[in-house]
């Protein structure tokens, strides 16, 4: 792990509390995400691990405590935040008059890419949606939808991935490939952040587990 | 009576009234409150509808009063049109809400308990079939009564036009039950748009006999009138008999899908969340047609987004239609002598014409989901998705530049005065618009306050007024006779407002943010600027 240490810290979170009225979800929680490593919240149902993400990510926001990407304080609203950061969680929502492929295209050209034909072809193939992609997603299956979200993110640059229970409804297979997909995205140098409750999924991508809501 | 089964053993036969009876005591049963309990509880929205309908009432003498003025032959034959025009939108309006629903519905629990049973279906849905008749019948018969009054007609003319258009309602509902029991959709599509067409034409025909350009036989509504309720009367007798007859070949799911749409449209619509009720009425309609043609997009960074709101427009072509029409109203109004009120009246049209040119902004705005997703502030993600109906209000309002203009009305307006009053118009629109759209719902996590029915957010109360409020914020000052140019200012600044995404809840959150952290750096001063190693990794729960 010699070499992971001399890379950059992407993301770095200091004190992190979140409560709920008077109910203290999560306290004095500390987080370093370097390139190329890949992070698993762990813990039972309501620990805090979706939490913790939507702190991660701005769509919460923390009692006290700093969040630190790219050695800028979170801001949801920066511009330079959102090109590096790709996120699922729980709140994705999807244009109902688009078609899948059309979701992909928009995305991928709103990054700047000028013509994302193959990398968005190739999103479409690998969360084998090829066949769904003129549908609107209202059609979709759960499963489908789940595929779909994960390939907005897969689409676009980025330098950290949040992903809150990627595993869900999807089938043994897509398991499998998201688990070789974000070993791809490790080996090219992401951070990745990910809650989840798939033991074959953590250890595919040789995430470190960090329990979360343990009594210390 | 009984049968013998060999597994279950006796088996008795489904008695639906008995059913009906044992559902309507479960209802009943688990009621807490009497009607004149809620009724008495809720005295302020009594009161409310008392106020609103003395509104009316002084809206309608006024309008006789000033249908006493309107003494050209055509701007009597004007007026005389107006009332169809509206039956022929509220009989399109049926149609689409009786495809939409079913029309005869039942709930997902009916669906899935009692469509199972071995129970005479039509016996369970005899009673929500007239019901819808009725139903159909009184709302349009009501909203059309009320159309006719507003243009000054006559009681007799009211009553005629109030009974035809309540017999062409009841009439197209029990057409598009007895479609429903076929399972067919085609044949309410094709009178869809036939019904659509003739409200489209008549207005047009209005605009056109009040600036004297085709002269109209001042008679011909109430001729009208007889033709719409009689083809109204046959389709009820007819269709409404063979429907009931075929009552139990309905498919469930076709029962239960518009159960299921009514059922999310109350919830929206107790919660007084119009944006939402648009939702899922836009989902329902997206999961019918299922698939489109994929487009590739144009451009890159906020360029694709304003590009994909472009290549919408040439997938709905219909809204683009209505759109086009919405510029008729302008005319139509001037045309009958309401001048004082066409820049209202229009912003109004208006903003109704560009909610389905805003599905960007409407999605982007109720969740932050999508809109994190791209690489922009959120106020720049807004500005792009506000450029599309910008363009089409700009061109809505070099279209109905004429009519302020007086080219249809009895009194004609220098070049600035008419030009300022369309572009007020086409500003309320467009702000009304964005408002209606991207307003956040009102959110119960905050304090509440006490009213006669009950807690309710402060939000909620100003559900109802969404995008309204920016038109009259726009336009009161041409209302009060004041100069243009104060609209055109308040304008700029709701635009701004709008634009920037602002709402009290972010500006409460921006300054608590700013609150946290002045003392954070206060205790990190304290502290001699040490902020801890912060590198291991300590998660606590709260031990109680």
């Amino acid at each position: 792990m010699a070499h992971v240490a001399k890379r950059d810290v992407v993301l770095k979170v200091e004190g992190l509390k979140k409560s709920y009225g008077p109910v203290t979800i999560v306290e004095n929680f500390n987080l370093s995400v370097r390139e190329g490593e890949a992070v698993a919240l762990v813990g039972r149902n309501g620990a805090g691990k979706s939490t913790i993400l939507r702190c991660l990510v701005g769509a919460d926001r923390p009692d006290e405590g700093t969040v630190l990407i790219g050695g800028n304080r979170m801001t949801e609203t920066n511009p330079a935040v959102r090109r590096d950061l790709a996120t699922v969680i729980d709140d994705l929502d999807f244009f109902p008059d688009l078609a899948v492929v059309e979701h992909l295209d928009l995305l991928a050209r709103a990054h700047g890419l000028e013509d994302p034909d193959d990398i968005v072809d190739d999103v479409l193939e690998q969360v084998q949606l090829v066949q769904q992609a003129g549908q609107l997603p209202s059609t979709l299956s759960s499963g489908q939808r789940r595929r779909l979200a994960l390939a907005t993110a897969f689409v676009r640059p980025r330098r950290l991935l949040v992903l809150d229970e990627p595993e869900q409804r999807l089938d043994v297979q897509g398991v499998e490939w998201l688990g070789r997909k974000l070993r791809e995205d490790l080996d090219e140098g992401l951070a990745i952040v990910l809650a989840s409750h798939e033991p074959s999924l953590i250890a595919a991508v040789g995430a470190r587990e960090v329990h979360v809501g343990e009594q210390q | 009576m009984t049968t013998l089964d060999d597994r279950y053993g006796p088996v008795g036969v489904a008695d639906e009234r008995a059913i009906k009876r044992l559902m309507g005591d479960w209802r009943n049963g688990r009621a807490d409150r009497n009607f004149w309990a809620a009724l008495s509880d809720s005295y302020v929205m009594v009161f409310s509808i008392a106020v609103l309908g003395a509104m009316i009432g002084s809206a309608i003498f006024d309008a006789q009063q000033q249908a006493a003025g309107c003494t050209t032959v055509g701007c009597s034959a004007a007026r005389g049109l107006l009332p169809w025009a509206a039956a022929a939108a509220l009989l399109t309006l049926t149609l689409v809400a009786g495809r939409m629903f079913g029309p005869v519905l039942a709930s997902a629990a009916e669906g899935f308990w009692l469509m199972d049973s071995p129970m005479d279906r039509r016996r369970l849905l005899a009673g929500r079939f007239v019901l819808a008749l009725v139903l159909a019948g009184v709302l349009v018969g009501a909203v059309s009564a009320l159309v006719a009054a507003l243009t000054g007609s006559s009681l007799s003319h009211v009553l005629i036009w109030a009974v035809s258009a309540a017999l062409g309602a009841s009439g197209l509902t029990a057409l598009a039950a007895l479609e429903q029991t076929f399972d067919r959709r085609v044949i309410i599509n094709v009178l869809e748009w036939v019904m659509g067409a003739a409200a489209a034409a008549t207005l047009a025909l209005l605009v056109a006999s009040a600036a004297e350009w085709i002269a109209i036989d001042p008679d011909i509504d109430a001729q009208l009138a007889f033709i719409v309720g009689g083809v109204g009367l046959v389709l009820l007798v007819v269709a409404g008999v063979a429907a009931f007859t075929r009552l139990r070949e309905i498919r469930r799911q076709r029962l239960t899908s518009g159960g299921s749409l009514l059922s999310g449209l109350q919830g929206a619509a107790f919660a007084l969340e119009f944006a939402l009720i648009r939702d899922i009425l836009v989902e329902e309609k997206s999961r019918q047609k299922g698939h489109v043609n994929p487009t590739r997009g144009v451009g890159s960074g906020t360029t694709a987004l304003i590009m994909r709101d472009v290549q919408r427009l040439l997938r709905n072509p219909l809204s683009l239609v209505v759109f086009a029409g919405s510029v008729v109203v302008p005319y139509a109004v001037q045309a009958l002598g309401l001048q004082a009120l066409n820049v209202a009246i229009s912003g109004i049209v208006l903003m109704a014409a560009l909610i389905p040119f805003m599905n960007s902004l409407r999605v982007l705005s109720r969740t932050k989901g999508l809109e994190r997703m791209f690489p922009f502030s959120p106020t720049t993600v807004r500005q792009a998705t506000m450029v599309v109906p910008a363009v089409l209000a700009l061109l809505w309002v070099f279209g109905a530049f004429p009519a302020f203009a007086g080219v249809t009305g009895e009194v004609r307006v220098d070049f600035v005065t008419a030009a300022s009053a369309a572009l007020v118009a086409g500003l309320a629109g467009f702000l009304g618009a964005v408002r209606w759209v991207s307003a956040k719902p009102a959110s119960y996590s905050g304090p509440l306050v006490a009213t006669g029915t009950g807690a309710m957010p402060p939000g909620l109360m100003f559900s109802m007024i969404r995008g309204f409020d920016m038109i009259a914020l726009t336009t009161f000052p041409l209302l009060f006779g004041l100069p243009a140019w104060i609209s055109l200012v308040i304008g700029a600044i709701a635009f701004m407002f709008l634009s920037s995404g602002m709402s009290q809840e972010s500006l409460m959150e921006q300054s608590a943010e700013q609150r946290r952290l002045l003392e954070e750096e206060k205790a990190k001063t304290k502290s001699g600027g040490t902020s801890g190693s912060g590198q291991k990794i300590k998660v606590q729960r709260k031990t109680r």
